[in-house]
């Protein structure tokens, strides 16, 4: 049974990608916004675990104020930064850059540079024949599957979804109707932020919180994304079970450092063939 | 020849400044020197050719690793000269630039966001690389890396002190910086500028956009890959830190701060901010980070032509020059 375990990781792995990647994707499948800050609120939700932890608040308290929070902070960061630049892309990523060392570096002047660790709320293990697991980590997995199928209903059933999918095809069109693009780029932003928030405060007890996790996920979010592909919103499992299955496969059959390392070259090698994504039509 | 007087007047207040400054700052400058050269680089290929690399660092590092390997005498002990060093570091990054370009650019190419993420990727993935490759001291880099020996046949002439490393350096980066000059504004310049505004036209002005493309980005990256050599035979030690994620990213801000169109700009950038970074890390200490971080962001916003290059460009153009 020694296969098992290394594939429920890699499945625990992909879900928290493809919840990380899916943000990004709104933001940048709809706007062409690439917010290199995304890192940075997937962290700040795991330290609003943290501040949660440290007032005693109980942990669903803390799950709830996450997204609230990293949620408001998208919410301001849409008003005072992106909203100047929506017409200019590349732009974007310089600046959620600059946003992203910045906020980096608050939560070490706030928390200092070492990392932090989140007692899990459930300590048991679910064992099933010889195989064991923690349980906290499949509830994780379960809560990452609802939150993707609730984004997925969001985009694909709800009337703002529909709107939304008309944003991203046919932006002029789309505005003539009479959609408000400017109030639906926001509240796309915020809806992808405080997915960051949410999926960091969901894996912070099973991570070390640190100052530095963003990257980490931010890279692998965004080779996700690309080696999907950006049009269909499907793209981003495909991309997600591509990036995060052979990441986590390799590094229990190889090493961490030559699955990172294959991994990236891999996903650069799709990219370049397949600008499109894997799921992607030829334009 | 007069819009090279900025660039002879900025080269002679260089060359004036050891006089009041200790020895200290003056081997400071000599890095910012070398950082310089590496933000021409990137405002060349960025600024100038519309290609955003988010990995500048890669060619700096293959350059100060070539050139590390070569005078250390650890391939080819017989020969270990200086210049065979800066050869050989400028021709591996110009070939790795011309692959990587190759694989880039071809056919339908990547660009924008894309081009920004993939070169990102690189950066990581050859940091990952030399971390882990033993051979080439793995995480904690090569040392002792022999200083620049400027003497030839037969004769050794080793650079040592900071005034003669200072001067030696001086007077490369700024030929450099004068070539670059005159180039931008040849007709090669002008065909830069349309391969950054409007490249489908230049094709069907009969010009080749791949050949373009491939020439700048193999000239920045040689000028990055001779800064690397020349920072390794000052610093002495090479580490993954100089072909990575963090540098690259460093490189970007310098350049985008100073102002990417324009070459004084970009360069002023990377010495203002390395300068400010010493300076003011020693009294804000973290906060120093942040406040750069916040600066770069409104910057971006605010003045996306660079916080040097708006107002050089309006006393260039009180002045009458074209800068």
């Amino acid at each position: 049974m020694d296969f098992i375990l290394p594939l429920v990781d890699a499945l625990s792995y992909i879900l928290i990608l493809v919840l990380i990647a899916l943000g990004l994707m709104i933001v940048f499948g709809m706007m062409g916004v690439i917010n290199m800050a995304h890192g940075e609120l997937f962290m700040i939700g795991a330290y609003v675990m943290v501040v949660c932890q440290n007032s005693g608040l109980p942990f669903l308290a803390g799950l709830i104020i996450a997204p609230l929070f990293v949620g408001l902070l998208g919410l301001i960061i849409e008003s005072l930064l992106i909203r100047h630049i929506y017409l200019r892309p590349l732009d974007t990523i310089l600046a959620t850059w600059g946003l992203s060392i910045a906020l980096k570096q608050l939560i070490v002047l706030w928390f200092g540079p070492e990392s932090q660790s989140i007692a899990s709320p459930v300590d048991s293990m679910v064992t099933l024949g010889t195989f064991s697991y923690p349980a906290y980590r499949l509830l994780v997995m379960g809560a990452a599957i609802l939150l993707i199928g609730g984004t997925f209903w969001t985009f694909l059933k709800t009337d703002f979804g529909l709107q939304a999918r008309a944003v991203i095809a046919r932006p002029d069109t789309a505005a003539t109707l009479g959609i408000n693009t400017r109030h639906l780029y926001r509240w796309s932003f915020v809806i992808g932020t405080a997915l960051a928030g949410l999926a960091g405060a969901l894996i912070a007890p099973t991570i070390s919180v640190d100052p530095q996790m963003g990257l980490g996920y931010l890279i692998p979010g965004f080779l996700s994304i690309l080696v999907g592909g950006a049009g269909p919103l499907a793209g981003v499992l495909a991309g997600g079970a591509a990036v995060g299955g052979t990441n986590s496969l390799l590094t229990v059959w190889i090493s961490p450092v030559a699955a990172q390392i294959a991994v990236f070259l891999l996903a650069i090698l799709v990219i370049r063939m397949r600008p499109e994504g894997l799921l992607g039509g030829k334009k | 020849m007069r819009h090279l007087l900025p660039v002879i007047l900025l080269g002679s207040l260089f060359a004036i400044a050891p006089l009041f400054l200790s020895d200290y700052w003056i081997s400071q400058l000599s890095i910012y020197l070398i950082y310089g050269l590496l933000a021409l680089s990137l405002s060349l290929v960025w600024g100038y050719g519309g290609i955003l690399c988010f990995g500048q660092a890669v060619f700096f590092g293959i350059g100060a690793y070539v050139m590390a390997v070569m005078t250390k005498g650890m391939i080819l002990p017989g020969l270990t000269h200086t210049f065979i060093g800066l050869i050989a570091a400028v021709t591996a990054s110009v070939l790795f630039a011309i692959a990587l370009g190759y694989f880039l650019f071809a056919g339908k190419g990547i660009s924008g966001p894309y081009l920004a993420i993939v070169t990102l990727a690189i950066a990581i993935v050859l940091e990952r690389l030399m971390s882990n490759w033993y051979a080439l001291g793995g995480y904690n880099g090569l040392l002792d890396i022999p200083p620049m020996n400027i003497g030839l046949f037969g004769f050794d002439f080793e650079l040592w002190d900071s005034i003669p490393i200072f001067y030696t350096l001086l007077i490369v980066v700024f030929v450099i910086f004068l070539g670059l000059s005159i180039l931008t504004r040849s007709s090669y310049g002008m065909l830069l500028t349309a391969l950054k505004t409007h490249p489908e036209r230049l094709a069907f002005f009969g010009f080749s956009v791949l050949q373009l493309r491939l020439s700048v980005f193999a000239l920045s990256a040689g000028i990055a890959g001779f800064a690397g050599a020349l920072f390794v035979t000052v610093d002495g030690f090479a580490s993954p830190t100089l072909i990575g994620f963090t540098l690259s990213t460093e490189i970007l801000i310098w350049v985008a701060l100073g102002g990417k169109e324009m070459l004084m700009a970009a360069f002023l950038g990377a010495i203002a901010t390395r300068f400010a970074e010493s300076w003011l890390s020693e009294i804000f200490g973290d906060y120093w980070i942040l406040a750069l971080g916040l600066a770069f962001m409104a910057s971006v916003v605010l003045l996306p032509k660079g916080l040097i290059a708006t107002p050089l460009s309006a006393l260039a153009k009180k002045l009458k020059i074209r800068l």
